[in-house]
């Protein structure tokens, strides 16, 4: 029995959003795409699931990167053009802030933003102000040039506060700001999504990160991150990309430094002129690439010197109650007994207690989240891998739930109900729930983490440098944009534009 | 526009670019495969295994435990009293799977020469795996099973610390699993089984769970048939009884036949408990789908034409109006990933591209966006007109 064409122009491995963006974008080009995905379903952890009845977010707290209708910003836009339409509904505030002398709700737009840190630490107003506009300056600049880059002088000219801010970590830029801690604090929460503490992190990635989400707002589908996974996968059937779920991929076949194809774990060899990948290059260069020994020792190096970033602990519960009636006020909030993001950056690396939490009650944002009468709220912390490499399978469960009961704990303290007199339905996601659903590299769902050793600046001038095999391309949180589901859909769209001058380049070379 | 100073400044790109190569420069060249968090999860959800039959005994007049243990001679996967293993049994050529309840407990699968269990009930006349399982499978038998699966176990953090099994027939299993785990000290929690039978007879496990009472366990057998010298509980499992033999903030746990759910909801909404403290294991096939709310009935001896499509590939198959897709896709030997059966697990999702088809509504585990884009739960979804849909390949 034959289930696959002889040839593909494109294979792509995992049909999560990074995968899908790509196929999008070569089957809009007239590529001939296979997706095979090793789960029964597209999305990775962008999905939901079903548990007594109710569906439930798996992973999405909210999405940059969309915008308004009518003013999509470079997601939207993107997926929007490819004829993917979701049903967008607007986060309505940034955070809630509950931090050491901190109890505020903050709202996105720049100047609102400002007025409402300025009313927490008066006087405060042009300087975070200033601070938001240069996020903003760098985050456009960012944003053209990933798509159209230039010389160096030419940089200097048009996008000097992008260059002049890129040799420098957020702590070192926000130095020059001087602030009042307590103003440095309210704009450091979304810092949990990056996390590198912020003399670690590259200054750009912070910009980007407030500009987008400050400035424009985060939004969310209104039927579960599945509704992108699934509008994304129909829609490239439509448009005549094959997708196979529960292929999993095993081998990616290479000779002579080119690649031809894959084999699945089912036995099935299938041809292809490119392979993109949501493995990791952890992974691919270590042990799926047939043979081993087309694996350059510089690909090697390159994946050794870089550190693998952070993955998710979540606790997801239906309550048996409204959230008013718990007093839950707020979509997100941001709770922690500090906002030294370099101390919390060491204690993400153990195993809990974890002190930085973030909480996310989804009927804020989208009142058909759950039935009449229940809330969903979850409880996340992004911890680092390397806690969690230490623990074994039969310690596991009980690890599991002495965290899970940790955090459940602080957060009944903060609202003074007792949180587990009302939970319907619970669900513990790990890191290890991550490797089981995504096949993700030790569950690592964030990629390698933004340091001033692996800027996304330097990411950017050194990629061409970066590809070892002809023809095989990567597209997930591991690639340049790093990790979020807005980035993830960026990522693919990068790895398609690689296929698609590659294709350009050697007809130009061959009409030669 | 100044950090600290120009030159510096407009040196940053540069160096933190230098600053990348040297870190890849000065890393080790050695290949590190190592996926410690990858591996802990395989260890948990390995998939499908090949186990063999190592022991069948009776446990009743009417049931069998069946004991299995892994081909390769590995340990087995961790998994949490109540949930269940769905197995492949080759039958004539068939191959069908099915969801048992491990009866086992977790700690026997993970110690040394582990195991894992289930227990069988012959069939009256409608259960032809139940009938293969009693009578045909035999020691030294190989199949596949996928072990430690579903939601129906005791959780800490949400379910009372008692907890109340109310099981009818075969649905004692799960108890089963349960019961051992907390006399062996790995499970923290007290259990109460109300054992619903018809006749003495009837009771599976009967010796077993009798030497597994203590403080924590308790078993409660009550009667429905007429049994002259029986001198424990009768009649079903009422909001009466219930009440008799609750103590305080209670989880009820319900594992049974199907015409057993339809009464105990009932009763359990006499108890008023809140809804949190109600779990009832899946639902199961339909046993008569057309008995379901709007199931058309004038179609009900219709057999349809389904075009499968698994990749390129594609076969036509007869399917019945009364049987699930994939029952037909069985009978047809064109192999699909099920384990629940009920339309929970979600396992058997199917993209239906046309046609028209019921599914069960006790059984409809959706995604709001999967059924919006006609995905169904195939063992859940009954043809109503001729069929194309696309399922994996497996």
């Amino acid at each position: 029995m034959k289930f696959y064409k002889d040839h593909y122009d494109v294979i792509v491995i995992g049909g999560a959003l990074a995968g899908l963006s790509s196929a999008l974008m070569l089957a809009d080009k007239g590529l001939d795409v296979l997706v095979l995905e090793r789960h029964n379903l597209p999305g990775g952890i962008a999905t939901s699931f079903v548990r007594g009845g109710i569906e439930i977010e798996a992973a999405l707290h909210e999405m940059m990167s969309i915008g308004p209708e009518g003013n999509r910003l470079k997601v939207g836009k993107f997926l929007e053009d490819m004829g993917v339409f979701v049903d967008w509904l607007k986060v309505p505030e940034a955070y809630h802030a509950s931090l050491p002398g901190i109890e505020v709700t903050l709202h996105p737009g720049l100047e609102t933003f400002a007025k409402e840190v300025d009313r927490e630490v008066p006087g405060t107003y042009d300087k975070v102000l200033k601070l938001l506009n240069l996020c903003h300056t760098v985050f456009d600049s960012v944003n053209e040039l990933s798509i159209h880059p230039m010389s160096k002088p030419m940089m200097l000219l048009k996008h000097e506060a992008f260059v002049k801010t890129a040799g420098y970590s957020t702590a070192e830029v926000m130095d020059t700001f001087d602030l009042p801690q307590k103003a440095r604090d309210l704009l450091a929460p979304y810092w949990i999504y990056v996390g590198s503490g912020f003399k670690d992190l590259p200054f750009t990635i912070f910009a980007v990160l407030m500009a987008d989400y400050i400035g424009y707002g985060s939004y969310i589908p209104h039927k579960f991150s599945h509704e992108i996974s699934l509008k994304m996968a129909e829609r490239a059937e439509a448009m005549g990309v094959q997708i196979e779920y529960r292929q999993h991929v095993e081998k990616i076949l290479v000779k002579d430094g080119k690649v031809y194809g894959v084999r699945t774990a089912r036995g099935d060899e299938i041809h292809a002129d490119y392979v993109i990948s949501a493995p990791y290059p952890n992974k691919v260069y270590t042990s799926m690439i047939e043979p081993i020994s087309e694996v350059p020792e510089k690909a090697l190096k390159m994946v050794n010197g870089r550190r693998l970033s952070l993955t998710a602990f979540s606790v997801i519960m239906i309550l048996d109650k409204p959230a008013q009636e718990l007093g839950i006020k707020d979509y997100s909030i941001f709770i922690g007994d500090t906002m030294d993001t370099d101390e919390l950056y060491k204690d993400l690396a153990g195993l809990g207690p974890y002190r930085y939490l973030t909480c996310i009650c989804h009927n804020y944002g989208n009142p058909d989240a759950t039935p009449a009468g229940t809330c969903s709220f979850s409880i996340t912390t992004l911890p680092r891998v390397d806690g969690w490499k230490t623990v074994t399978a039969d310690e596991y469960d009980a690890v599991k739930h002495r965290v899970a009961e940790q955090m459940i704990d602080d957060m009944s303290k903060y609202y003074g109900v007792n949180l587990r007199d009302h939970i319907l339905e619970i669900v513990i996601e790990t890191p290890m729930t991550v490797a089981h659903y995504t096949g993700m590299w030790n569950g690592c769902i964030y990629g390698y983490a933004h340091t001033m050793e692996d800027h996304i600046v330097a990411r950017l001038q050194t990629a061409h440098e970066e590809k070892f095999i002809e023809g095989l391309e990567f597209a997930g949180a591991h690639q340049i944009s790093g990790d979020g589901m807005g980035p993830a859909v960026t990522n693919g769209r990068k790895a398609a534009k690689n296929v698609l001058d590659d294709i350009k380049a050697k007809k130009e070379a061959a009409a030669k | 526009m100044k950090v600290k100073g120009f030159l510096k400044d407009v040196g940053g790109a540069s160096r933190v670019t230098k600053a990348r190569l040297s870190a890849f420069e000065n890393a080790s060249p050695i290949p590190v495969k190592e996926d410690p968090i990858g591996n802990v999860a395989r260890e948990w959800h390995p998939g499908k295994l090949e186990l063999v039959v190592q022991d069948i005994y009776p446990v009743s007049p009417t049931a069998k435990t069946v004991r299995f243990v892994r081909a390769d001679g590995k340990q087995l996967p961790p998994f949490y009293a109540g949930q269940f293993i769905s197995l492949e049994f080759n039958v004539n050529g068939e191959i069908v799977s099915r969801p048992y309840s491990l009866s086992s407990a977790p700690y026997e699968a993970r110690q040394e020469n582990g195991y894992v269990e289930i227990t069988v009930r012959k069939s009256k006349g409608d259960g032809f795996i139940a009938d293969y399982v009693n009578n045909e499978l035999k020691v030294g038998d190989h199949l596949l099973g996928n072990v430690g699966l579903g939601q129906f176990y005791y959780e800490p953090l949400r379910d009372a610390k008692r907890v109340m099994a109310l099981a009818g027939g075969v649905g004692i299993t799960p108890f089963a699993s349960m019961a051992k785990e907390i006399a062996h000290g790995t499970l923290d929690m007290d259990l109460t089984i109300l054992y619903g039978s018809v006749s003495s007879d009837d009771i599976i496990l009967k010796d077993q769970l009798a030497a597994l009472t203590c403080d924590r366990v308790k078993v409660v057998h009550v009667l429905s048939g007429d049994e002259p010298n029986w001198t424990g509980e009768r009649g079903f499992l009422s909001a009466e009884l219930i009440e008799k033999y609750t103590e305080g903030d209670t989880s009820y746990f319900i594992c049974g036949p199907q015409v057993m759910y339809k009464f105990l909801r009932g009763e359990i909404q006499k108890l008023n408990v809140p809804q949190r403290r109600v779990r009832f294991e899946v639902f199961g096939q339909a046993k008569d789908i057309t008995t379901f709310p709007g199931y058309p009935l004038e179609k009900r001896d219709e057999v349809y034409t389904v075009t499968v499509r698994r990749g390129t590939h594609e076969d036509r198959i007869p399917a019945k109006a009364t049987e699930s897709l994939v029952v037909a896709l069985e009978r047809a030997n064109i192999r699909i990933d099920t384990a629940c059966r009920s339309g929970e697990c979600g396992f058997c999702r199917t993209k239906v591209l046309a046609g028209d088809y019921y599914v069960c509504p006790e059984n409809d585990g959706r995604r709001g966006a999967d059924k919006d884009f006609n995905y169904v739960h195939a063992c859940a979804a009954y043809p109503l007109s001729d069929m194309t849909i696309k399922i994996p390949i497996e």
